[in-house]
């Protein structure tokens, strides 16, 4: 189960996840359908189409690159709040292969002017090749 | 160092606001990309029935943005374009029934020199109000032009 974390719980350099997953064909389209009631066939959702664009496969599209992204920090402990997440996208992503996400916190706001902090994240394949890199500022609350 | 000096585009862009969309968030759109990320956090999925009180995922405005048609800034320089990077702010809790109105605009464009030569990068902003006109979310995408490698 995981643990409620709180500000003073945590110090930089703690390590975040890893995580591995993969993300499935089915995944896209449910991703894709949250906007698109009728899937038309693209790079994300056809392994045809993706080849026609010069990409030996179909590709996670880059929005929900970002919601994996933030989803390590979210997934950290119920109580993560996400300010700010920032992405640079290094690769594409692949459907179905392994993913390693993890991330580690950088920074941490001591003037006690609020509960901040800094962390990198990172999704990597199983070559440990970046594929996405980022940075994102969340908030924990203080212990009670 | 970063410079706008000497490039050429519709300057009269910068900082316009555009209206690119109204879009109502259904509980059906939270879980649905709740679920297509693999989700279990019960504040975005709800209990096991997927029932009770839901936030929607923090990036989900992202979802809206993507193949948004921008004006044309009628930049003139480079070959070929990439897209940068993206963050996005979360300013307030999204929830069932919202309705989002989006607008963005032009925020900057710069130069830099780097080892493969010049690039030039447009920075669009993209805004999401709510019903109660609060700003929820702010996404920055960065897009590169640059020439191909000879």
């Amino acid at each position: 189960m995981k643990k409620n974390l709180y500000f003073e719980d945590v110090e930089i350099g703690d390590d975040i996840g890893p995580i591995k997953r993969s993300v499935t064909d089915e995944d896209v389209i449910e991703f894709v359908s949250v906007r698109e009631k009728k899937i038309i066939p693209s790079r994300f959702t056809s392994k045809e189409v993706a080849n026609s664009e010069g990409l030996p496969e179909a590709i996670v599209p880059g929005p929900m690159n970002i919601a994996l992204m933030a989803q390590v920090l979210t997934d950290w402990s119920d109580t993560v709040c996400l300010l700010k997440i920032d992405v640079v996208f290094r690769q594409t992503v692949p459907h179905n292969k392994d993913l390693i996400f993890s991330g580690i916190v950088t920074d941490k706001d001591e003037t006690g002017g609020s509960t901040k902090l800094e962390c990198d994240v990172v999704m990597e394949n199983s070559d440990e090749v970046k594929l996405v890199i980022g940075t994102g500022v969340i908030a924990l609350p203080n212990k009670p | 160092m970063t410079t706008d000096e000497g490039i050429v585009y519709d300057r009269s862009l910068l900082g316009v606001e555009t209206h690119i969309g109204t879009f109502k968030l259904t509980r059906e759109m939270l879980l649905g990309f709740a679920k297509s990320t693999g989700e279990t956090n019960p504040r975005y999925v709800g209990d096991n029935n997927g029932d009770g009180d839901i936030a929607a995922p923090p990036t989900i405005c992202n979802v809206f943005v993507s193949g948004v048609s921008r004006p044309d800034i009628k930049l003139e320089f480079g070959e070929i374009s990439f897209f940068a990077g993206q963050s996005i702010e979360c300013k307030a809790e999204i929830r069932p029934g919202d309705v989002l109105s989006a607008s963005t605009k032009l925020d900057n464009v710069y130069a830099k020199t780097g080892r493969s030569g010049k690039m030039v990068f447009a920075v669009w902003e993209t805004k999401f109000r709510n019903q109660d006109d609060a700003t929820v979310a702010l996404v920055t995408e960065s897009f590169v032009r640059r020439n191909k490698n000879r």
